[in-house]
């Protein structure tokens, strides 16, 4: 029998990884952009102390990973010093706006695509495609020519690694003491669960605890995957954890170029949701097609789905992948990108709100902003 | 249905437009009236009990019928 390459035991670990976080995701019916949204509508921050949760979970699994040398996280894409603070900024921006618009960000509409939404499907395969064109395609000449050139190299001010603690280990001792790096990022993680768990809405609702233990559980194995088990000089493989909108323009590449292609950890991911989704509605029979009933909606979803490809290739990452895979190697760009996210997301909410009045959208837009800077709630 | 009841149908709607159509409907209303909401997204089932809870308005009726979810909300 042929020997098992070494992405493949990774993809199966994936795989596994991902299947779970299908399943959850289909019974808890979790949704970043609708933690958003609750506390935005109606000032509930259950579902939103859910994704911090996730977040500090992950944060102290990875610093364990650190600290006991298992997992090269400083080597992923979102430790490395070049700070590329105009993509995370306009990316996040525009991903906020797009999952908005298009119901859910990318774990949301592979869940959901899992389930039987043809809305969901047709969402993933123009997110997809509009993240391959800025990895590889048409838009990455917009990429490459107008949003990298503002990248500062973190390394010319004697910054190695973008991760906070270590910014914060350098400052207090001058030097690389992993001890103290692991402290401060220990401390950061403690201050948010210390937040989330005090949040009404969160430890009280079991869907809300359950969703966050397993995202964040599910990125610590991710990244235990790919950085451990992964780890073969000869054959390496990407350091990298959950994420969905590369794999989700990755995914499209490897079916129509199958014969050609290579398995990644990024594609067994998005496959591993849809299925655990989908076989979590089989047995609880839930399973139901759903599809487009008006024009508009259709339109908002594909320039939603657009701009989550196009904004989450800029910002290096989804509400997953910067905002819980990310944030979890204490990457200063992660933080930004999910700030820029979170604001878009939130302007576009109170857009939202103001465009049901029959408001134009540049107006509903101004006025959404407007609310949001202001923390102004309902007229 | 209910005469006297305001509808809206947010059928084919996800998250968060029946949302944020129930609130905008609700602002119209006078006190003690109510809102009947027919959704399709198996979601708005926690977002209308969330709704009513942090808003004060009552959620007297979850109602589902087939892939249909029938909410009224009852304004405070």
């Amino acid at each position: 029998m042929e020997e098992l390459s070494n992405i493949h035991i990774v993809s199966g670990a994936g795989f596994a990884l991902a299947f779970i976080f299908g399943v959850v995701g289909n019974k808890t019916q979790y949704c970043t952009m609708g933690a958003i949204s609750d506390w935005v509508n109606f000032q509930n921050r259950g579902r939103f102390a859910a994704w911090v949760f996730a977040m500090a979970l992950a944060i102290i699994g990875v610093q364990l990973l650190e600290l006991f040398d298992l997992v090269a996280v400083n080597e992923s894409r979102y430790r490395v010093p070049s700070f590329a603070w105009l993509g995370y900024v306009l990316g996040g921006l525009l991903f906020g706006i797009g999952m908005t618009l298009s119901g859910g960000c990318g774990q949301r509409t592979l869940v959901r695509m899992g389930n039987g939404s043809l809305k969901s499907l047709f969402v993933f395969l123009v997110m997809g495609i509009s993240a391959y064109m800025t990895l590889r395609g048409l838009l990455g000449v917009l990429r490459v020519d107008y949003i990298e050139p503002f990248t500062v190299d973190l390394s010319d001010k004697g910054i190695a690694d973008q991760g906070l603690h270590q910014m914060i280990n350098y400052w207090v001792s001058g030097s690389a003491s992993t001890g103290l790096a692991a402290a401060a990022g220990v401390l950061i993680a403690a201050l948010m669960l210390f937040w989330a768990l005090r949040q009404p809405g969160f430890i009280g609702n079991s869907n809300n605890v359950l969703a966050g233990s397993t995202i964040g559980l599910c990125v610590v194995g991710g990244w235990l995957a790919t950085g451990w088990l992964g780890l073969d000089d000869f054959d390496p493989v990407p350091i990298e954890s959950f994420s969905f909108i590369a794999p989700s323009g990755n995914t499209l590449m490897y079916l129509m170029t199958y014969t050609g292609a290579t398995i990644s950890f990024g594609v067994v991911m998005v496959a591993g949701i849809v299925f655990g989704s989908f076989v979590y509605g089989l047995l609880t029979r839930s399973l139901r097609l759903e599809a487009f009933s008006q024009s508009g909606d259709m339109v908002a979803h594909f320039v939603g789905a657009a701009l989550m490809g196009f904004g989450g290739i800029l910002a290096l990452g989804c509400t997953i992948g910067q905002g819980v895979s990310g944030i979890s190697t204490l990457a200063l760009g992660s933080f930004v990108a999910t700030a820029s996210i979170l604001f878009g997301s939130a302007v576009t909410l109170r857009a939202q709100y103001h465009r049901f009045s029959d408001m134009a959208w540049i107006t509903a837009f101004g006025k959404g902003l407007v609310d949001i800077v202001l923390m102004r709630r309902d007229d | 249905m209910s005469e006297e009841n305001t509808v809206l149908d947010v059928s084919g709607m996800n998250c968060p437009i029946p949302i944020i159509k129930a609130k905008q409907a609700l602002k119209d209303l006078e006190p003690g009236a109510v809102l009947e909401i027919i959704s399709t997204d198996p979601a708005s089932e926690g977002d209308f009990e969330l709704l009513a809870k942090q808003t004060g308005n009552e959620l007297l009726e979850t109602n589902i019928d087939g892939e249909k979810f029938i909410f009224k909300l009852q304004k405070a």
